[in-house]
């Protein structure tokens, strides 16, 4: 059995079956990409492996434990967290602020001690900041670091939400998205990042994104959806080739070089 | 630790005793009368008010707007330990009987927090609202119920131990520990489900939990200046903590600037003396404070402090390395990558 196991996955929305027997085995350190067109169901799968949308049918299991009915904390700390495709930084917290909020749950300084700041809370707040400023950068943000987070440019914000995500700890990382709306030149940063970030945190990697260009190169498959249904999936240069996939990105309007 | 760093960490609670040593010795010169020092005790159990209140609506981003409920709790649990169960108790246990007091009140009003917190919390947030509105009724109309700790007419006899430098030190405490809270991975807690409280549940906290702590802290603290103002003024009835209690502390609150502990002192000390000052307008009085409100609120919607925080009631990255921020090791590692 594989690291993270998913199983006929479908959810439905009133009539709309917006995912349709998904069906995912991803390994440990693997990086799989989700592509489709518009309102595909890429999302919907994120939130129904983040706890956010329980599966109509299906399971999701994770190192021999199944995770449907946990609550997107628990499955957070079972080691599953995202960023999210519509950016959802604490935006009046700061950048330092905002990855430590995701250290919370590894906390442990109780409520007395956090009350009287004892010098052991003291200590365990000055190694947070160092660990902190050491991941932001790893994300080139660390000068930026007592900035508020919604006064940093957009490219900034999507990396802040990796940083962020990375402070959980995560053995997966699911990143929607995670060049929507960059320039070319951050676009080529976050090519190399994310696969540097694969290597470096010792994560399981699923990526949703609509760039083509983007995903080819870093991704070792790629699954298609459209509908909801996984019309095709194996490695890029065989998803690439696919007839059907290239019905579906031209019919939905796309190029193969990225977005509509 | 460097002697700046010393002075730095005490100097806000020097602040409060060189401020209560000028004002008893204005008072013993007889510049202040007691009238003054009955209102600054008032502004002062106002912030405490407020400021937990704070903690629940400004840094938490839920709405309670029963709060003066969880004060009446704090003011007849106090009182019935100092003026009921220890009535004759001898003349040295009167302090030791006091700080008792105050923390079973404290305790009553932490309790109910919990009991309707668990609830309230669990739903979506304007729940709270109706949950606290109507929890705050609730507890008046039962106070009135209960002949033998006064019923509608209240306590009477209640010592009036509660005295400038009594409410000082329990100011200063609170104050310090909001800010230690503040700043601290339940603070921070605390802010991301105000923020964002999709993201906070995602990045693994239980936002449920975080949300019944901040209350049923924010009640304790109720509770306690609820004891503090009972041994003030000697006397209290169930009908001194409804609804217009409660309004007056989110005035207080939103008027000062939520989610800032100085937003809180400067909106519960201003609007506290104000109408003090405006008592020369007669039956004016009120019509004219509230038209100085809806001016703030309107040039100044953020409050009057607007989010800015004083020195000392905030803990800073430079403040935790006591004054300066380590060199990056590798400034600007984006470029080697
Ligand atoms: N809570 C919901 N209630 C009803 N319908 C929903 C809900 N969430 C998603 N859907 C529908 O499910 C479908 C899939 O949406 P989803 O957001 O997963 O698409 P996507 O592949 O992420 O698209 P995009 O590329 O635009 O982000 C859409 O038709 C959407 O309207
Ligand atoms: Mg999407």
């Amino acid at each position: 059995m594989s690291f993270l196991e998913i199983t006929n996955l479908s959810i439905r929305f009133g009539g709309l079956v917006a995912v349709d027997d998904f069906n995912l085995s991803l390994e440990k350190g693997e990086l799989v990409a989700i592509i489709g067109p518009n309102g595909a169901g890429k999302t919907t799968i994120f939130n129904m492996l983040t706890g956010i949308y329980k599966p109509t049918t299906g399971s999701i299991v994770l190192d021999g434990e199944n995770m449907v009915g946990l609550k997107p904390y628990q499955f957070a700390r079972k080691g599953i967290t995202r960023t999210f495709q519509n950016i959802r930084l604490f935006s009046n917290a700061t950048v330092a602020d905002n990855v430590k909020i995701a250290h919370t749950m590894h906390n442990n300084q109780n409520l007395a001690k956090c009350m009287i700041r004892t010098p052991g809370m003291r200590k365990s707040e000055v190694e947070l900041d160092r660990r902190v400023i050491e991941l932001l950068d790893k994300l080139g943000l660390a000068d930026k670091a007592d900035f508020l987070a919604k006064n940093l440019p957009y490219g900034d914000q999507r990396r802040l939400e990796i940083a962020r995500a990375l402070m959980t700890e995560p053995k997966i990382l699911l990143l929607d998205e995670p060049v929507a709306g960059m320039i070319t030149t951050e676009l080529e940063d976050m090519a190399r990042l994310v696969p540097q970030i694969r290597r470096d945190f010792d994560v399981s990697i699923i990526l949703i994104e609509h760039h083509m260009n983007f995903v080819m190169p870093i991704a070792d498959r790629i699954k298609v959806l459209d509908f909801g249904k996984t019309i095709s999936e194996g490695t890029p240069e065989y998803v690439q080739k696919d007839p059907k996939v290239i019905e579906a990105y031209l019919g939905g309007g796309y190029t193969q070089n990225g977005t509509a | 630790m460097s002697g700046k760093r010393i002075i730095k960490s005490i100097y806000p609670a020097l602040i409060l005793v060189v401020l209560y040593v000028v004002i008893t010795t204005l008072r013993s010169v007889k510049v202040l009368n007691g009238y003054y020092i009955q209102v600054l005790m008032f502004a002062s159990i106002n912030i405490i008010m407020t400021s937990s209140l704070n903690l629940v609506n400004g840094f938490t981003g839920q709405f309670c707007i029963g709060h003066a409920g969880f004060m009446s709790l704090g003011a007849y649990g106090a009182s019935v330990i100092t003026s009921m169960v220890f009535k004759n108790a001898p003349a040295g246990a009167t302090i030791p009987v006091y700080l008792l007091g105050l923390f079973i009140g404290g305790c009553v009003a932490a309790f109910f927090g919990l009991l309707i917190g668990i609830p309230s919390l669990k739903l979506k947030g304007d729940y709270l609202a109706i949950v606290t509105l109507a929890f705050g009724e609730i507890v008046r109309a039962l106070l009135r119920l209960m002949k033998p700790i006064g019923g509608a007419r209240g306590m009477i006899g209640i010592p009036m131990i509660s005295n400038l430098g009594w409410i000082f030190l329990f100011l200063g405490i609170v104050l310090y520990a909001l800010r230690n809270l503040i700043y601290s991975p339940f603070g921070r807690a605390f802010i991301a489900i105000r923020d964002n409280e999709i993201a906070a549940d995602a990045m693994g906290i239980n936002t449920t939990f975080y949300k019944i702590t901040s209350f049923v802290i924010a009640a304790f603290i109720a509770g306690l200046a609820g004891g503090l103002y009972a041994h003030v003024v000697g006397f209290i009835q169930p009908d001194s903590f409804s609804f217009t209690k409660s309004s007056d502390f989110l005035v207080y609150l939103y008027a000062g600037g939520s989610g800032s502990l100085t937003g809180s002192i400067v909106g519960a000390t201003l609007l506290t003396i104000l109408p003090e000052i405006l008592r020369f307008l007669s039956e004016w009085r009120l019509v004219i404070y509230a038209i100085i409100l809806v001016v703030v609120m309107i040039y100044r919607s953020e409050g009057l402090v607007g989010g800015k925080e004083l020195p000392f009631l905030r803990i800073t990255r430079k403040d935790l390395y006591g004054g300066t921020l380590p060199q990056a090791s590798s400034a600007g590692g984006k470029e080697e990558t």
